[in-house]
C-alpha cells in the first residue's frame, strides 16, 4: 500500500509538472500588458525594464526553471493586475478558508439528505416517494442551476431578511448559499445511490440473506446501502474538493469573497500569474480527488487492491 | 383397527416406514403478473414431504422447480402470488401469509435455502465469518459475537474447510468456487433449520467439486437431521443423493415415487423422455435422445396433457382431459391416461431397460 501510494504520488506530480510547465509556456504567448498594472501609461523602455527586472527577457527554459524554483519555496508570484503587487499566495489565503466553508458545509447538507433520499427512494421504488424524488432530480438536473438560484436569492433573502451584503461572522448570511449549493449535490447522490441500490437489491446475496431470515430493513442497511455506496464514494473526494474550490454562480449572487470566479475575474483581467497559481490549485485539487477516491474504494471494497498486481476480482 | 389405519395410510399416499409429513403442499397454484399478462407457473401441485427424506424436484428449465419451492418461504418474486392452494407447515397455512413479519418465523430457523450461484450468493464486501455469524445471530439473539464465532468456526469446519480461524476473516473472492458453496452450506445449516431446499446446488460448479459438495450435503443432513428439497436438472446427481423423485413439467408434478421406481419403472411418457436423454444411456456412433418440440406457453390455459404435443404416444384424451393420478404403487403415482386401464399398451423406449443394466454394472 505505502509502496502503490509513493508511485502514484510520484506519477502525480509529474502529471502536476506537465500541467504547470504547458500553462506557463502558453501564458508566455499571452500579451505582455498582464504583468503590468499601469500599462498604457508607460514609455517602451519603462516596459523593456520592466520585464527584465522580472526576467521576462530570458530564454524561456531559464524562465521555466526560475519559475519552479519559486514555486519550490512556495513562491507563487506577485498579483499584477487583479491587486497590483500583493503576493498570489496571499490574495489565496484570504479566499481558501471562505470557500472550505462555504463548501463543506454544502457537502455535508448534500449528504445528509441526498443519502437518505435515495434509501428511502429504493424502499420506495414505483411509489408516491420515489416519484417525487425523482420530480427533483429531473428539475434540478434539467433546469440551469441559475434558474432555481435566482428564485432562491430572490424569496429567500425577503424571507429570512438577510443582509445584502455578505457577513461571515452572521450565521443568517450562510444559509441561502449553502442551500442553494447543496442541491446539485443532493440530487447527484440521491439519483446514484438510488440506482445502486435498485441494482444491488436484485443480486444473489441479496436472495440469500433474505433467505436465512434477515429482515429487508436490516438488508437494506447491512448489505445493500454499504455495497451501493461503493461506486459513490470514489467520486466524493472529488466533488468535495470541486465544492470546495467555489461555485461561480452562488459566490458572485451572494458577494461571498471566495474562489468562485477568481479564475474569471484573473483571466479576464491579464493577470498571467494569478492565473498560473489557480490553474495550478485546480490541477492539484483534481489529483487529489482521484486520488482520495481510489484510497476510499479500497478501504471499503475488499476485493479492489492497489498494492498486488492481479490480485482481487 | 391396524387395517383401516394402513389403509388410510395408503390412500394419503404415506410412505412405508412410518414417516411424518413436514410440509404438505395441496393444490397449489402460482400465477406472475408479467406486462398485463398473467403466467401460471404452477398448476396445482400437491406434495407431502416426509421428515427426514431427501426428496429431488427434477425436470427442465421452466418447469416450475425453483418457483414452487419458492413458495415454501416466501421468495418469491414481487409480481408472484400463490392465488390458490394450502401450504401446510406445523399447523400453519404458509398460503395465507402476507407479511414480511411472518416469514421471518419460517425464514432461516424453519427453512433454509442455497442457491445455485456460489460466485454471486455471498455478500462480496462482508467477510465470510460475519455472514455466518449474521445468521447464527438472526436464530439466537442472545449470543454474544465471540460465543457465535466460535459456532461459526465449527460450522466451516463441519464443511470441510480447512484452517477455519484464518479462513473467517477472509472475503468471498479469496474463495474457490467450490469453497464458496461450502460456505454457502455453513451458513444454512448455521440457521438450524428443519428444512433445507438446495436450489441446483451443484450446476455451477464441475464434475469432481459437484462429488464433494454432494458428500457434504450428505454429512450435512445426517448430522443436522434435516429434510432436504433438492433441484436438479441433472438425473446423475439425483440417482445418488435422492430417496424420491417428483418431476415437473409445465408447472405440475406429473410422476413422483421413490428413486428406484422412478428410474426402474417409469411411467409417464415425459419421465421416459428425460431419462432417455441421459448421456449415460447414449450408445456410441448414434446421436443422443432429444425431446422434440418445445414446454408448452403458459400464459395461455393449457388443456389435457400439458407433454401431449410432445409425445409419441399421445392419447385422443390426452388433448382434452388433464389426466388425474394413477397409482403405481402406495410410494407410485404419475398422471398419465396410460395407466387408464382403458388405455392402449404402450411400451417403455428401450434405452430405460438399460438404466437397469447399468445400475448392475
Amino acid at each position: 500500500m505505502i509502496k502503490y501510494l509513493a508511485k502514484r504520488m510520484g506519477r502525480s506530480l509529474i502529471t502536476l509538472f506537465f500541467i504547470m510547465t504547458l500553462v506557463f509556456i502558453l501564458l508566455r504567448l499571452m500579451p505582455i500588458e498582464g504583468y503590468f498594472d499601469n500599462f498604457d501609461k508607460l514609455t517602451e523602455e519603462q516596459i523593456q525594464v520592466g520585464l527584465e527586472g522580472m526576467g521576462l527577457t530570458d530564454p524561456m527554459p531559464v524562465q521555466l526553471v526560475h519559475f519552479f524554483e519559486d514555486l519550490l519555496h512556495g513562491d507563487l508570484g506577485v498579483s499584477r493586475r487583479y491587486r497590483s503587487n500583493v503576493a498570489v499566495t496571499e490574495i489565496l489565503a484570504s479566499k481558501i478558508p471562505i470557500s472550505v466553508q462555504l463548501g463543506s458545509m454544502s457537502i455535508l447538507l448534500s449528504l445528509l439528505c441526498g443519502l437518505p433520499m435515495g434509501i428511502l427512494m429504493t424502499k420506495n421504488k414505483g411509489k408516491m416517494f420515489d416519484k417525487i424524488g425523482t420530480l427533483f432530480i429531473v428539475f434540478i438536473q434539467a433546469v440551469p442551476a441559475m434558474v432555481y438560484f435566482l428564485f432562491i436569492q430572490l424569496y429567500g433573502t425577503t424571507l429570512l431578511n438577510v443582509p445584502l451584503l455578505f457577513d461571515a461572522s452572521n450565521p443568517i448570511c450562510w444559509i441561502l448559499p449553502v442551500f442553494s449549493m447543496s442541491l446539485g449535490n443532493t440530487a447527484y447522490y440521491g439519483m446514484w445511490l438510488r440506482r445502486y441500490m435498485v441494482d444491488e437489491s436484485t443480486k444473489d446475496y441479496v436472495k440469500l440473506a433474505k433467505a436465512k431470515g434477515v429482515s429487508e430493513g436490516q438488508i437494506m442497511v447491512k448489505h445493500i446501502f454499504k455495497n451501493a455506496f461503493v461506486p459513490l464514494i470514489q467520486y466524493l473526494p472529488t466533488s468535495f474538493l470541486n465544492t470546495v474550490i467555489g461555485s461561480i454562480y452562488i459566490e458572485s449572487l451572494y458577494s461571498v469573497p471566495g474562489m468562485g470566479g477568481l479564475l474569471v475575474d484573473v483571466i479576464k483581467k491579464n493577470d498571467n500569474n494569478m492565473v498560473q497559481a489557480i490553474v495550478l490549485l485546480y490541477a492539484i485539487v483534481g489529483v487529489i480527488g482521484l486520488l482520495l477516491g481510489d484510497i476510499l474504494m479500497t478501504a471499503v471494497d475488499p476485493r479492489i487492491s492497489l498494492s498486488k498486481k492481479g490480485g482481487g476480482r | 383397527m391396524a387395517v383401516s389405519q394402513v389403509n388410510l395410510r395408503y390412500a394419503m399416499g404415506v410412505n412405508m416406514d412410518q414417516q411424518d409429513i413436514i410440509l404438505s403442499a395441496k393444490d397449489i397454484e402460482v400465477k406472475f403478473d408479467l406486462r398485463g399478462q398473467i403466467l401460471t407457473a404452477i398448476r396445482g401441485v400437491s406434495l407431502d414431504i416426509y421428515r427426514g427424506e431427501t426428496l429431488a424436484i427434477v425436470g427442465e428449465s421452466g418447469s416450475g422447480k425453483s418457483v414452487f419451492t419458492k413458495t415454501f418461504n416466501g421468495l418469491l418474486d414481487a409480481n408472484g402470488r400463490i392465488s390458490e392452494g394450502e401450504l401446510l407447515y406445523h399447523g400453519e397455512n404458509l398460503a395465507q401469509y402476507k407479511k414480511e413479519k411472518q416469514w421471518l418465523k419460517i425464514r432461516g430457523h424453519e427453512i433454509a435455502m442455497i442457491m445455485q450461484e456460489p460466485m454471486t450468493s455471498l455478500n462480496p464486501l462482508k467477510t465470510i465469518g460475519e455472514q455466518i455469524v449474521e445468521a447464527i445471530r438472526i436464530r439466537d439473539k442472545k449470543l454474544s459475537l465471540q460465543e457465535a464465532k466460535k459456532e461459526a468456526l465449527g460450522y466451516l469446519k463441519e464443511v470441510g474447510i480447512k484452517d477455519p480461524e484464518r479462513r473467517y476473516g477472509q472475503y468471498p473472492h479469496e474463495f474457490s468456487g467450490g469453497m464458496r458453496q461450502r460456505v454457502v452450506i455453513a451458513i444454512a445449516v448455521a440457521c438450524k433449520p428443519k428444512i433445507l431446499i438446495c436450489d441446483e446446488p451443484t450446476t455451477a460448479l464441475d464434475v469432481t467439486i459437484q462429488a464433494q459438495i454432494l458428500k457434504v450435503l450428505k454429512e450435512m443432513k445426517e448430522k443436522h437431521s434435516l429434510t432436504i428439497i433438492f433441484i436438479t436438472h441433472d438425473l446423475g446427481v439425483v440417482a445418488s443423493v435422492a430417496d424420491r423423485i417428483a418431476v415437473m413439467y409445465a408447472g405440475d408434478i406429473i410422476e413422483i415415487g421413490m428413486t428406484e421406481e422412478i428410474f426402474f419403472d417409469p411411467r409417464h411418457p415425459y419421465t421416459w423422455a428425460l431419462l432417455s436423454s441421459m448421456p449415460q444411456l447414449g450408445i456410441k456412433g448414434e446421436d443422443l435422445f432429444s425431446i422434440q418440440g418445445n414446454p408448452p406457453n403458459l400464459f395461455t390455459e393449457i388443456k389435457g396433457d400439458a407433454f401431449a404435443p410432445r409425445n409419441p404416444h399421445a392419447l385422443k384424451i390426452d388433448y382434452q382431459k388433464r389426466p388425474p393420478y394413477f397409482e403405481v404403487s402406495a410410494t407410485h403415482k404419475a398422471k398419465t391416461w396410460l395407466l387408464d386401464p382403458r388405455a392402449p399398451k404402450v411400451e417403455k423406449p428401450a434405452g430405460i431397460a438399460r438404466l437397469r443394466e447399468l445400475k448392475a454394472n
